[in-house]
């Protein structure tokens, strides 16, 4: 469903990604850690070109996302994308929130798209804020609420980036339920998040990058376990500890 | 001090006798708001277009803009009204540029006031606009884009409606600024407000009664203003947003 090639991006002479290869299949799950600065966020930017990049290659449902004569932003609508600081549109109530890509977009009626949105809150047991504004809504809900808007695009895959590091801890788990839920229902996923409990619940594979690299990519079990390079060591050592 | 006050001055028929001086401040005052609301319009709709080309990841589009916003804000607002008035005619095509000096004499002043007030301002509005922009979270853009959005869907539906959201505040000072402008445009002998006031003392000789009727004049359009402008604040105000509930 995604593959990547020997992806590489600089900003000038500082390398963010270098040679990054890996693929990500139909109803996997990934979950991409590593230390701070690493390139994680700029990793899964690029699957859905937000971020440019300068040579290998990103093939989306078979569509390349590098070619210049793709047409991103139809590419994106069928790539969901999660971040770290929500960013639900503040001017719009959470159902118009839900609404408006999917009618400008998709070419939704506003009835169809609303009909959606409303299943979509219900299914994040958020039904009853549909009229509230992303300002009234706490943190977690507010995650719960970008995860519908997602969602009700109907993505073929879905990317997270740090979707829980913004939360206080009490609302963490709310947000990693939809998201486990998700999973289970068979949503391609790649997620940052350094969520190590959710990573050994429901990722099919994880990612360690360090410094632009991917260092590790093997199933959950072998990373766990026996991680094999030391930086992932010491990283697992820091995280598991907490 | 010796001055005669006289306020029945205004009720007095003028010395051409086809108005009383109170209809000719009345004029004055309504030049005034015809040039500038109209001018604000134009100065809003530039405003906005230029300020959003400014953000925009192009540099032709974006170092257009900004030589758009250095011309217009730093030439001085009175040589930019000579050169609409003066100038400018001349090197219209030699059609249009007859046509304009042969149109009234009134027509011609208005419209280079108007044109002038209107970029001048517009240039200080595209700064408003950009500010805006660049004061949202610099996420929102990624979001818009990534739900699906063009480039300029995003703008039209998640970018401006916060950005403009966020400086009504300093557009209000843009908005009154336009008014107390428009009284430069007396120079080239349009008689607007400020012009009417002049031409009153002129006549009558009762300086104090016509500056302190202008200046009313004046507070009761700022007064208008800014209530109209904090109308708009509160009823775009989003709830949970900046402490507005
Ligand atoms: N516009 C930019 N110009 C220069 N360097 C940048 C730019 N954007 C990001 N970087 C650098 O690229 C590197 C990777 O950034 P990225 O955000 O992908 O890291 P990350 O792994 O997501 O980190 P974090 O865990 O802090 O989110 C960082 O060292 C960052 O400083
Ligand atoms: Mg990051």
């Amino acid at each position: 469903m995604i593959s990547m090639n020997k992806v590489s991006k600089n900003y000038g002479s500082f390398q963010v990604l270098a040679d990054c290869t890996t693929e990500v299949h139909k109803g996997e799950v990934i979950v991409v850690c590593g230390p701070s600065g690493s390139g994680k966020s700029t990793l899964i930017k690029c699957v859905n070109g937000l971020e440019p990049f300068q040579s290998g290659e990103i093939v989306v449902n078979g569509v390349s996302v590098g070619d210049p004569k793709t047409n991103l932003s139809k590419l994106r609508s069928t790539v969901g994308m999660v971040f770290q600081n929500f960013e639900l549109f503040p001017h719009m109530s959470i159902i118009d929130n839900l609404a408006i890509a999917q009618i400008k977009v998709l070419g939704r009626s506003q009835d169809q798209a609303r009909e959606k949105g409303s299943k979509l809150l219900e299914r994040v047991g958020l039904a009853v804020q549909a009229e509230k504004y992303p300002g009234q809504l706490s943190g977690g809900q507010q995650q719960r609420v970008a995860i519908a808007r997602a969602l009700a695009m109907d993505p073929i895959c879905m990317l997270f980036d740090e979707p829980t590091s913004a939360l206080d801890p009490e609302m963490v788990n709310e947000v990693l339920d939809v998201m486990t839920e998700l999973a289970q229902e068979g949503m391609t996923m790649m997620c940052v998040t350094h969520e190590m409990g959710f990573a050994k619940r429901v990722a099919s594979r994880v990612i360690f990058m360090d410094q632009g690299r991917i260092v590790e990519d093997d199933s959950k079990d072998a990373f766990f376990e026996h991680p094999r390079s030391e930086r992932a060591q010491q990283f697992l050592a820091k995280i598991l500890h907490h | 001090m010796g001055y005669n006050w006289n306020w029945g001055v205004f009720l007095q028929p003028t010395s051409t006798g086809d108005d009383t001086y109170l209809g000719w401040m009345f004029y004055g005052f309504k030049v005034t708001i015809a040039l500038s609301l109209s001018a604000w319009l134009i100065a809003l709709a530039l405003g906005a277009v230029v300020g959003v080309l400014r953000t925009v990841p192009n540099k032709w589009l974006s170092g257009f803009a900004t030589a758009y916003v250095e011309l217009f804000r730093n030439i001085p607002l009175l040589v930019q009204l000579f050169l609409w008035y003066f100038v400018m005619p001349e090197l219209l095509p030699e059609r249009m540029g007859d046509a304009f000096k042969q149109s009234n004499p009134f027509m011609q002043q208005f419209l280079a006031s108007m044109v002038c007030l209107a970029l001048f301002t517009s240039a200080r509005v595209a700064e408003q606009v950009r500010s805006g922009i660049n004061s949202l979270p610099p996420g929102q853009k990624n979001a818009g884009l990534a739900m699906g959005f063009t480039l300029a869907q995003t703008y039209r539906y998640v970018m401006l409606p916060m950005a403009v959201r966020l400086i009504v505040p300093p557009l209000t000072s843009e908005f009154l600024n336009i008014f107390k402008n428009s009284a430069v445009c007396s120079t080239i002998g349009l008689l607007e407000l400020a012009a009417q006031g002049r031409q009153l003392v002129d006549y009558t000789a009762q300086p104090y009664e016509s500056f302190i009727a202008v200046t009313l004049a004046y507070l009761v359009i700022n007064i208008v203003v800014m209530f109209g402008m904090r109308w708009v604040e509160e009823h775009v105000r989003v709830p949970g947003y900046l402490g507005g509930k």
